[in-house]
């Protein structure tokens, strides 16, 4: 049997080698993340049958749990490293010709270890290794966003850090409250014991954990780092922070407040916020000029509508906020690595000097448009089952306040199509004929293209796909009793 | 006004945090965890020194972690500084003869104190970060005494990726000889002695030569930072 354990230490060898590599070779360098990535998408998806019928709980170091550290590889735990594995596969490759200038080596490093510390976060079931893999993750970002070495570079990772470090310090503060109360790190253990000490001492470290968390996860009022850090980013890694780094974020808030915490009360003030985050992001996104802005700004909307899913708490309230997630991760790297070659070609981020893509660009333009109308939730593209399983959960949820809730979602949709469809109109049908063809992406970056365009696709038309795996992921969020019994025997 | 808010709002949350503090017993050896640790790290570990233990055995997966923190650290820093770098050559004023004589003569001692420190990590107070830390801090010594020499940046960044490199393969040694990753395979001696704690004074030297050459690494692309500010 495959040990889920390789799926964070093969990548995190390779990653510490791409040096030693780079000694005989510096073009080897950009191929290993390339390499490892595939190794973790092939062993997930070989991994996925056996998780769905049971977790996979690997103790490391042969000491039984909660006196070592676990793996929990459930149905939620497979299926995001799966999709970490896909996209930072398909970004991996995009990368090969994006990324020429500056410290390469660095770039592929320090990508892979972001991509480790993703996969740790959502495999691990110790509350402290979450941090560490956390960490891991936070910090190589930062150092990826100021990549480019220029001031807005710099100057956004800079806020990106100090936010995400009182953030940390809030989780660590978290875990230490959490360790004096049950003497005990692992996850599933502390969900056991949660009940026998009073609410208002297990209040604190919650609120904390929702703080310290949400600032990765890009949770209104927390996200203020957001925009700038995605915006000046090189567009490769723009496309795994959002489509990756703040999934894994929204994944550490509901892993504590449904699993560890099991905290039904707070669901509905998280509900309201992601409404608000989804708000607030999508009218910012309408009123940008920026086109890595406005898309920074609609992944805060999507994250509001995740989390307004994840609040319902339903089974198909939850079911439709990690289809969501799916359907957010192919559409927003699929615009920002099609936005990455039109930035690159025009040497401007204005939405305005997009005019004519369409002919200049035409492949490039019609991965942007594909992207554009699943995150609007057009059918047949993904957005459309996703943002369908939505809406359907919270009109069966049978609370006349989702019925008000599920109607701002549809305002905030409707602005998100306005604004989409303005590009896709600027790409399209603004600018005067001519016949000055600019060069389309190259190969290498329109593999990766093709591939989530095709993924979108499919999946919209035949979302049955991933039902299985999405109905088992949200059985293990909501069946707490089923976690703590599966680690703890 | 906006002192007062933030006055308001660190006292709701200093008054959270002491209502959970007042719940937490100390001084009690309530904590499982830790009590079994006491009780029975030596015997399972083999390792009289029972911080160590929990460090690198019974919690080396996070170790693991934290030693990718710190390479990560030492590589973004590493990655941005190089970005800004402009070749500019500045006038080094030698040290006195006093002070480089003197670095001479301590630089071997403390790199000798340093590797004892993590050598012994399994026996007493110390390990593969203190000691790493006490290495770079030799290599600060250098800097400061005679400014014209560098270190290899090849060597640095060859030892930091074989050291995280060891750290994975013992791992995986484990995984393969007796199916639990970072299990302890290797035989554990007796406790006191040098040869003892199977694979736990291995991966700790790894530590030790992996933060030292971080740590000294991160000396030398801030040093080169400053006088290229300046």
């Amino acid at each position: 049997m495959v040990n889920p354990v390789l799926l964070i230490v093969v990548p995190l060898g390779l990653a510490f080698a791409i040096p030693l590599f780079g000694f005989i070779s510096k073009r080897i360098e950009k191929y290993i993340p390339l390499t490892a990535m595939l190794f973790n998408l092939i062993v997930s998806l070989l991994l996925i049958p056996k998780a769905l019928q049971q977790p996979i709980v690997v103790s490391i170091g042969g000491f039984p749990p909660p006196f070592c550290i676990n793996l929990v590889a459930g149905p939620v735990g497979i299926l995001f490293s799966a999709i970490i594995a896909l996209v930072g596969l398909l970004v991996s490759v995009y990368a090969l010709d994006y990324i020429k200038q500056g410290a390469t080596g660095e770039y592929h490093i320090l990508y892979l270890l972001l991509l480790v510390g993703a996969t740790g976060v959502v495999l691990t079931g110790d509350i402290f290794n979450l941090f560490v893999f956390f960490e891991i993750l936070c910090i190589s970002s930062y150092a990826l966003v100021a990549h480019s070495g220029d001031k807005a570079g710099i100057e956004s990772a800079v806020k990106y850090l100090i936010q995400g470090a009182i953030g940390s310090s809030l989780i660590l503060i978290a875990i230490a409250l959490l360790y004096g109360l049950f003497g005990t790190l692992n996850m599933a253990d502390i969900a056991r014991n949660i009940d026998s000490v009073s609410s208002i001492s297990v209040f604190v470290p919650l609120v904390l954990f929702i703080t310290g968390l949400g600032v990765e996860a890009a949770i209104f009022p927390l996200n203020a780092w957001l925009p700038d850090a995605h915006s000046s980013a090189p567009s490769s890694i723009s496309a795994i922070l959002s489509g990756i780094a703040i999934e894994v974020g929204i994944y550490a808030v509901a892993r504590v407040i449904f699993t560890i915490f099991g905290a039904q009360s707070i669901l509905l003030f998280l509900l309201l916020l992601g409404i608000l985050t989804l708000l607030i992001g999508e009218m910012c996104a309408f009123s940008q000029r920026n086109i890595k802005r406005l898309l920074a700004y609609s992944s805060i909307g999507q994250i509001g509508l995740i989390l307004f899913a994840l609040g319902i708490a339903t089974h198909s309230g939850v079911v439709g906020g990690l289809f969501q997630i799916i359907s957010h991760a192919l559409s927003k790297a699929l615009l920002f690595l099609a936005v990455g070659y039109m930035i690159y070609r025009t040497g401007s981020l204005e939405i305005s000097t997009l005019e004519g893509m369409g002919r200049k660009m035409p492949l490039t333009s019609l991965a942007f448009t594909i992207g554009a109308f699943s995150l609007v939730g057009l059918p047949p593209f993904v957005g459309f089952p996703s943002k369908f399983l939505i809406v359907r959960a919270a009109l069966i949820a049978q609370e006349p306040l989702f019925v008000v809730l599920i109607a701002l979602v549809l305002l905030g949709t409707i602005i998100e199509g306005a604004y989409f469809l303005r590009i896709v109109q600027v790409l399209y049908f603004k600018g005067e004929k001519s016949n000055s063809k600019i060069e389309d992406a190259p190969i290498v970056a329109l593999i990766p293209i093709f591939i989530l365009m095709l993924l979108i696709l499919i999946i919209g038309i035949y979302p049955k796909l991933l039902t299985g795996v999405l109905n088992s992921a949200a059985g293990e969020f909501l069946n707490r009793v089923g976690y703590i019994k599966s680690v703890l025997g | 006004m906006r002192r007062i808010i933030s006055i308001l709002l660190l006292g709701i949350v200093a008054l959270g945090i002491i209502l959970t503090l007042v719940k937490i017993p100390f001084g009690v050896s309530k904590t499982k965890v830790g009590k079994y640790y006491i009780d029975k790290g030596v015997e399972e570990t083999g390792v009289t020194n029972i911080v160590t233990s929990v460090v690198v055995n019974y919690r080396g997966f996070d170790t693991l972690g934290e030693v990718t923190v710190l390479f990560i650290a030492a590589l973004g820093l590493g990655a941005v500084l190089s970005t800004r770098k402009k070749k500019v050559k500045r006038k080094v004023e030698p040290a006195s003869l006093i002070l480089y004589t003197g670095c001479r003569f301590l630089f071997p001692l403390i790199l000798l104190f340093g590797v004892y420190i993590f050598i012994h990590g399994h026996l007493t107070p110390g390990g593969g970060f203190q000691g790493g830390a006490i290495v770079a801090s030799a290599f600060l010594l250098i800097y400061l005494g005679s400014r014209e020499r560098r270190i290899g940046e090849r060597g640095t960044k060859a030892i930091e990726s074989l050291g995280g490199l060891i750290f994975v393969v013992v791992g995986l040694a484990g995984l393969v000889i007796s199916g639990y990753f970072l299990r302890n395979f290797l035989p554990k001696g007796i406790p006191n002695l040098l040869f003892s704690g199977g694979i736990i004074p291995i991966i700790y030297i790894a530590i030790g030569f992996k933060v030292g050459s971080e740590l000294a690494g991160i000396i030398d692309n801030l040093g080169g930072a400053v006088s290229r500010l300046s």
